[in-house]
């Protein structure tokens, strides 16, 4: 017997038809309006589980890009302060050449003194830089304010490194060493640059010829030793610098390329959507023009 | 023995009255073309039995058969029990998987993945929020904000382990619906069993009940979306009916046992059972979802806690994805080993653990319920399309085509005129005979 076909088949198989064709294009419309190709884990799960690590990587590589811009500023607010310690002690090797004369009577000489005693609370000041509140050559004791002013020359601050995390498990040091650069002053006679200019101060006003002979000899090497020190550390933060920015280029590099997957996986593309909605939709209008004229004629229709 | 002179008249009229019958079976079937479960009848005619001429009715001198005209030897429903049985298997299936997409579906709906408002979106900003605590560890602000983002994560976790609850908590207040006193399997059963008696004493009275046949076999399809279902004959026209893994059978002649335990009674009550439960999918899914939380927490915990610190989260070992909690607050938040207020070892150790173990349980996690729901959903379409198919071919072999009836219709209203005419015919005959013979003449 062949297959009979009764009116309920028609019409079930019409009815069946037409709603696939209308799921397909109501999907296809989700996806042209959303902009999204994946809305739930079961649409693709092996894409979405793909998406979430990219998104996580994405996330990741944002927060790389804040500490490199947190560690720049704190570089840059290092280099300002490195920058004018630099021009401090130029301004005190002059002072020194200056007042190492032996023509210099005790007023002039008390004058230069009383100039470098200035100067050595200005390197003070500056060894107090901060950055967004914090002292940057404090170490991690960045709330601890490293000199005194108008106080004694110890460091209050301590020597452990500040580091910012620039990528999966690469750290940076963004913080120089104070101590070694200022050094704890006279008591501590540790030949740092406060140790040198009281040391050079008090030369000046004591005015024997012993004072004198440090002033033009001594005095001026280890200041000399002091600036070369100085010259060595700004190259140190300049480089960290440099690490950074590029660091900076690398990771907005990563962040382009991870949004670009991300969106590959994620994203419709809506040229081929279109067209796959266009297709859909004669689809459907065809189903259903097909639809109406089956169902519309019977037999009935030409019986007497 | 002679023939009746009138027994053209009766033959004709037998053919008219089994064309009226044809008719009405006809009517019967135009009427019910969209009833559900109503399976096309026909009228099955066939010659009735004929006289016996005794010897000398033929040439030859042997007897002979007269043909008396047409009977209706019965009604007969157009059914193919094989069908049936496909359509049922399949119709479990579809039942099962349906019920467990949209199970799923409520899981699914619930993780909010892949977007911008999904557990691994706060997660990445938990471990942003330790980011951010690097560069700034003296930050009160900052610190503050990171004990709100654990918070937050915190509070989604166990949001979205209530949602699973409430999940499994949903598909078994169905089954106790479906299973109840009042529902579907003890209603269906019932009216099965009623139908039962109302065949048997109809078929001892002679008739073949098709109509109740329908009733039945339609209910029996209803109860095969619901678990598996198996059917014998008990020979007197009633049905026996086991129903899933149940001990006893749900319905023996006119006798519904129900309420009964049933463990894997497969179909839409074999899905929401699987569902719920104690080793059921929300179950698995409520668990891999602790066993994140606990990583997440214990790998911060181990760190957090390693310069001598309070724990960073506090959980109830078994149930951590509802009862995690940030345990300390923003002056408490530990950011190094050392006491100095810019150290941040720790808190760069903590940042480090993003994309770590904690978050690929999460993707795990994820993953697998997508997984469950895509097979689910495809298995769901595919089931879908059988049933379908089943349907179709059962259709072909049960329905009511109109166009067919149309041309029974004129069939046996053709077949009716001519019984009339023929009846017509032979009344002329015997009017000639009775009235007309021997009045030669007068």
């Amino acid at each position: 017997m062949s297959t009979r076909i009764t009116d309920s088949m028609v019409s079930r198989t019409i009815l069946r038809d037409l709603n696939i064709a209308d799921r397909r294009l109501s999907q296809t419309q989700r996806q042209l309006s959303s902009g999204k190709q994946l809305t739930r884990p079961s649409d693709d799960p092996f894409a979405v589980g793909r998406a979430m690590r990219l998104r996580s990587e994405l996330e990741a590589t944002r927060q790389y890009r804040r500490n490199v811009d947190d560690g720049t500023g704190w570089a840059t607010a290092t280099e300002a302060a490195l920058s004018r310690i630099s021009d401090i002690v130029q301004r005190a090797r002059e002072l020194l050449i200056d007042g190492g004369n032996d023509s210099n009577g005790p007023v002039a000489r008390e004058a230069i003194a009383t100039e470098i005693d200035a100067l050595t609370e200005s390197l003070k000041q500056e060894g107090n830089a901060t950055y967004g509140g914090r002292y940057v050559f404090a170490g991690t004791a960045t709330e601890t304010t490293p000199y005194a002013i108008g106080g004694a020359d110890t460091f209050a601050g301590n020597t452990a490194t500040v580091v910012r995390t620039i990528g999966d498990g690469v750290s940076i040091a963004i913080n120089v060493d104070a101590r070694g650069l200022l050094g704890d002053g006279q008591g501590a006679a540790d030949n740092r640059l406060l140790d040198v200019m009281r040391d050079i101060a008090e030369n000046l006003r004591g005015g024997t010829p012993a004072d004198a002979e440090a002033l033009r000899g001594t005095d001026l090497a280890r200041l000399d030793a002091n600036l070369d020190e100085l010259t060595r550390v700004r190259a140190v933060v300049g480089a960290s610098a440099n690490r950074l920015q590029s660091a900076g280029t690398r990771l907005d590099e990563l962040e382009e390329s991870s949004l670009d997957l991300l969106s590959r996986v994620e994203d419709v593309d809506m040229a081929a959507a279109l067209v796959k909605f266009s297709t859909q939709k004669s689809a459907y209008e065809s189903a259903l023009h097909a639809g109406a004229s089956i169902v519309q004629t019977s037999l009935i229709d030409f019986l007497r | 023995m002679g023939i009746s002179t009138f027994s053209g008249l009766q033959t004709t009229l037998r053919g008219l009255l089994a064309q009226q019958r044809a008719l009405d079976v006809t009517s019967h079937n135009v009427a019910n073309a969209s009833t559900a479960g109503y399976s096309r009848q026909e009228a099955v005619l066939g010659a009735s039995p004929a006289l016996k001429i005794p010897a000398g009715a033929v040439q030859s001198g042997a007897g002979a058969q007269l043909g008396t005209g047409v009977d209706v030897l019965s009604y007969r429903r157009m059914r193919d029990g094989f069908l049936d049985l496909q359509f049922r298997a399949q119709a479990m299936r579809l039942g099962g998987l349906a019920a467990q997409v949209r199970g799923l579906e409520q899981v699914e709906v619930a993780l909010a993945e892949p977007g911008e408002n999904g557990i691994a979106a706060q997660l990445g900003e938990f471990w942003s929020g330790w980011g951010t605590l690097v560069n700034a560890p003296e930050n009160q602000a900052t610190r503050q904000a990171l004990v709100e983002r654990g918070r937050g994560l915190a509070a989604s976790l166990a949001t979205l382990d209530s949602q699973l609850v409430a999940a499994a908590e949903q598909a078994s207040a169905e089954y106790t619906a479906l299973t109840g006193p009042a529902g579907e399997v003890g209603l269906i059963a019932g009216e099965i069993a009623k139908l039962n008696e109302a065949i048997r004493s109809s078929l001892s009275s002679g008739a073949a009940p098709n109509d109740l046949y329908d009733r039945r076999d339609q209910l029996l399809d209803q109860l095969s979306g619901l678990a598996q279902v198996a059917v014998t004959d008990l020979g007197d026209g009633t049905l026996e009916v086991a129903f899933g893994d149940a001990a006893v059978p749900l319905v023996a002649g006119t006798t519904v046992t129900w309420p009964q335990a049933l463990s894997e009674p497969k179909g839409k009550l074999g899905a929401l059972l699987a569902l719920t439960g104690p080793a059921g999918t929300v179950a698995a899914y409520r668990a891999e979802l602790d066993t994140f939380a606990q990583e997440l927490a214990d790998s911060v915990n181990a760190l957090h806690t390693s310069g001598g610190g309070p724990a960073f989260f506090s959980y109830v070992p078994g149930a951590a994805a509802s009862t995690l909690a940030v345990a300390v607050g923003a002056a408490e938040v530990q950011t190094s080993a050392t006491p100095a207020v810019g150290a941040n070892d720790l808190a760069v150790a903590i940042a480090g653990l993003r994309n770590g173990a904690a978050d690929q349980a999460y993707a795990r996690f994820v993953s697998r319920v997508g997984t469950d729901m895509s097979e689910a959903r495809r298995g769901e379409e595919n089931a879908q399309s059988l049933v379908l198919a089943v349907q179709e071919r059962r259709e072909s072999v049960s329905g009511v085509s109109l166009d067919e009836e149309m041309t029974n219709l004129v069939r046996f209203q053709r077949g009716y005129q001519a019984s009339a005419r023929a009846m017509t015919t032979l009344d002329e005959a015997l009017d000639v005979l009775i009235n007309r013979t021997g009045r030669v003449g007068i």
